[in-house]
């Protein structure tokens, strides 16, 4: 398998400081970081060090301090609200620690979200939905709520949503933590799976074994540093 | 995005709550549809009343409210009391009076069908009321001896057409006398159409009062001076009922802007204080689900889709609130009126209308003397236009008081609102 050199994410001197009071508390410390197109990427660090502050930034999901972020070149760190928003749609998807489903909608409804908001029709997005669900093994499970299905499946389900829209990274924040091992190492084959078949990338933060196992490079964080490749 | 199907299950899942937070508006869409519905019942009774009594300011008749003159006969309705012709020279003597239009109504039966005639004099009628409103054929003339303008509805009643002559009794002595049809008029009211005109003469020779008549209908040189020239001629004429419709009729239209006020701000206070439940339901709502706003934020719902969200709910507890509200309205509307009788007392016509202002044991000129008097109560009108207003209303509050927390909701940091526990 030859693996893709084209950067897909770099961070320049990223830096995030939280206020507390009067307090200043530097989250990330001039983090730069490079992600390769196809690497499943693992970031490790004791908790507090700055991984889901990390993440977060790559995501769009909050602004830096300082720094830049960029994604397939473009800095997101200048984008607009809904730019970025737009941002988070199509080109991240999501997967956290405890699952975040929607607890009124069915499985198949919460993988069916994003491809709404994205403005895909009725019929596509059942369609789509269902093959995403196909692919993480719960089809059978599409009429079920989340409370109705194990972690395991919960996790997966999440999976496809952050799937939904073909986005080209997939961050996740501990998507093992709360998962026995046989759920955290089928979660993981699927992930492999996922990043052979289709080629996206993954940013992984863990403390996971069965996680680091699958990744390609793994960093480690600490006070708001990345201190080995 | 699923905004409707979420927004229900979010309602669903709180039933308790979202009932609670609907009634408060279904209180004061409740009450705005009373109002509403009191309004126009009683709007389209004030316009009845003015058209009844035509446009004469002051109508004049006997203070002596009946008099039997049915004789042996088995209990005939009783007739109204009569007043010599000659008043009416003294009535015209009488300053601020403009024009005066003498008139004989008694029940009389047509073709065996009583109902209400009335013998005028049609030049001065027309002066004094500005006339009816002649669907078909003409008004009667100072040549009418012999003619008859029938109502639209009797007309269609006793399946007549115009020209045909018709058997008019007067029901005291018993002798008939044909009239030809020569006009028929409409004013909307059922019960107003059955009735007839003749002229005068016709009326008395009938009737066998020849020189007398029930009523004087009196038209003022302006509107402004109508009470004044009414006191005058209690004053100066002794024995006789003055009534001023167009005074009872702009006093039944302060009642009702009196009654339109207070139900107005019962309503906005109850849908005020409705609004802030909807506020409070919905800014918990969003507290609860700031999770929830930070997931859809985070896999690319916009600010405005999370508004629609929330305010989809918002108006979903005010459609819920207004079509209760509707309903519990529609139920009180009808039985308010039972609660406040005073209020709403009045007397019935013999075709099952209500007037609202007269009394019993007045006697209206223009509904004959001879109405069967009993109290009955003004029904709301609960028409489509106040359904959908109501209904409406209760959309708007529920949009409106959802716009505050939709906002907050909307403009949440995503990951403060994921990291909300
Ligand atoms: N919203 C915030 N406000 C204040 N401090 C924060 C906030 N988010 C994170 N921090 C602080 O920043 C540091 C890094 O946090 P985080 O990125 O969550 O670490 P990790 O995910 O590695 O446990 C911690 O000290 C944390 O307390
Ligand atoms: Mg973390």
């Amino acid at each position: 398998m030859s693996k893709t050199t084209k950067t897909i994410v770099r961070t320049l001197n990223l830096s995030k400081i939280y206020r507390r009071g009067k307090v200043n508390i530097q989250a990330l410390n001039n983090v730069n970081l490079q992600v390769s197109s196809g690497e499943i990427v693992g970031i490790m660090g004791p908790s507090g060090s700055g991984k889901t502050t990390l993440l977060n930034l790559i995501g769009g999901l909050d602004r830096p301090t300082s720094g830049k972020v960029f994604v397939d070149g473009v800095d997101i760190t200048t984008l607009g609200e809904s730019e970025l928003a737009d941002y988070r749609l199509r080109k991240v998807g999501f997967v956290f620690q405890f699952y975040n489903l929607i607890p009124t909608l069915t499985a198949l409804e919460n993988v069916e979200v994003p491809l709404a908001l994205a403005g895909v029709s009725k019929n596509e997005r059942r369609e789509r939905a269902l093959s995403l669900l196909r692919m993480v093994g719960l089809e059978a499970r599409a009429d079920h709520k989340p409370d109705e299905l194990s972690g395991g499946e919960q996790q997966r389900v999440a999976i496809a949503r952050a799937l939904a829209n073909n986005p080209s990274i997939v961050l996740a924040d501990e998507p093992t933590g709360d998962l026995d091992s046989k759920s955290a190492t089928a979660l993981m084959n699927l992930i492999k799976e996922l990043n052979r078949k289709n080629g996206q990338t993954f940013i992984i933060v863990t403390h996971d074994p069965i996680v680091t196992q699958a990744c390609t490079t793994i960093y480690t964080m600490r006070d708001g540093r990345i201190e080995s490749a | 995005m699923f905004t409707w199907s979420l927004a229900i299950r979010n309602l669903r899942r709180r039933k308790l709550r979202t009932a609670l937070t609907a009634s408060g508006i279904v209180v004061g869409i409740s009450m705005m549809l009373i109002l509403l519905s009191l309004v126009s019942g009683m709007e389209t009774q004030v316009r009845s009343m003015v058209r009844a009594l035509g446009g004469a300011d002051i109508t004049v008749s006997n203070s002596t409210s009946f008099r039997d003159r049915a004789g042996g006969f088995f209990g005939f309705l009783p007739s109204p009391s009569t007043l010599d012709a000659s008043i009416v020279n003294v009535l015209s003597g009488i300053p601020g009076v403009y024009a005066l239009s003498p008139q004989y109504s008694f029940s009389g039966s047509i073709n065996g069908r009583r109902v209400t005639i009335y013998g005028i004099e049609p030049a001065s009628y027309e002066i004094v009321t500005g006339g009816l409103n002649i669907i078909e054929g003409r008004f009667l003339t100072e040549n009418s001896a012999g003619e008859i303008v029938i109502g639209k509805a009797l007309m269609e009643f006793l399946d007549l057409t115009l020209g045909q002559t018709v058997s008019l009794s007067s029901g005291q002595i018993g002798a008939e006398r044909t009239f030809k049809v020569i006009g028929v008029f409409e004013t909307g009211m059922v019960f107003q159409e059955y009735a007839a005109y003749i002229a005068l003469a016709d009326a008395q020779e009938i009737t066998g009062e020849s020189g007398r008549i029930t009523h004087v209908l009196i038209k003022c040189e302006d509107p402004s001076i109508v009470s004044e020239v009414s006191s005058l001629i209690s004053s100066a004429v002794p024995g006789v009922r003055v009534a001023t419709p167009t005074i009872m009729v702009q006093q039944a239209t302060n009642m009702l802007n009196t009654l339109t006020m207070f139900f107005a701000t019962i309503g906005l206070v109850a849908l005020f204080a409705g609004s802030f439940g909807v506020v409070n339901t919905m800014m918990m709502a969003v507290t609860e689900r700031t999770r929830e706003i930070g997931v859809l934020k985070a896999i690319g719902a916009k600010s405005h889709d999370i508004m629609k969200l929330f305010l989809t709910e918002a108006l979903l507890i005010g459609l819920i609130g207004g079509g209760v509200g509707v309903l519990a309205g529609s139920i009180l509307a009808h039985v308010f009126p039972m609660l406040v009788p005073g209020m709403f007392a009045t007397g019935i016509s013999p075709f099952g209308m209500r007037n609202p202002f007269s009394r019993p044991g007045t006697t209206n000129p223009m509904l004959g003397g001879t109405t069967t008097q009993t109290f009955r109560l003004v029904l709301p009108a609960i028409t489509p236009m106040n359904v959908a207003i109501c209904f409406s209303l209760g959309a708007l509050v529920g949009i409106l008081a959802g716009l505050y927390p939709a906002w907050r909701a909307s403009r949440m940091k995503p990951v403060e609102a994921l990291r909300h526990v």
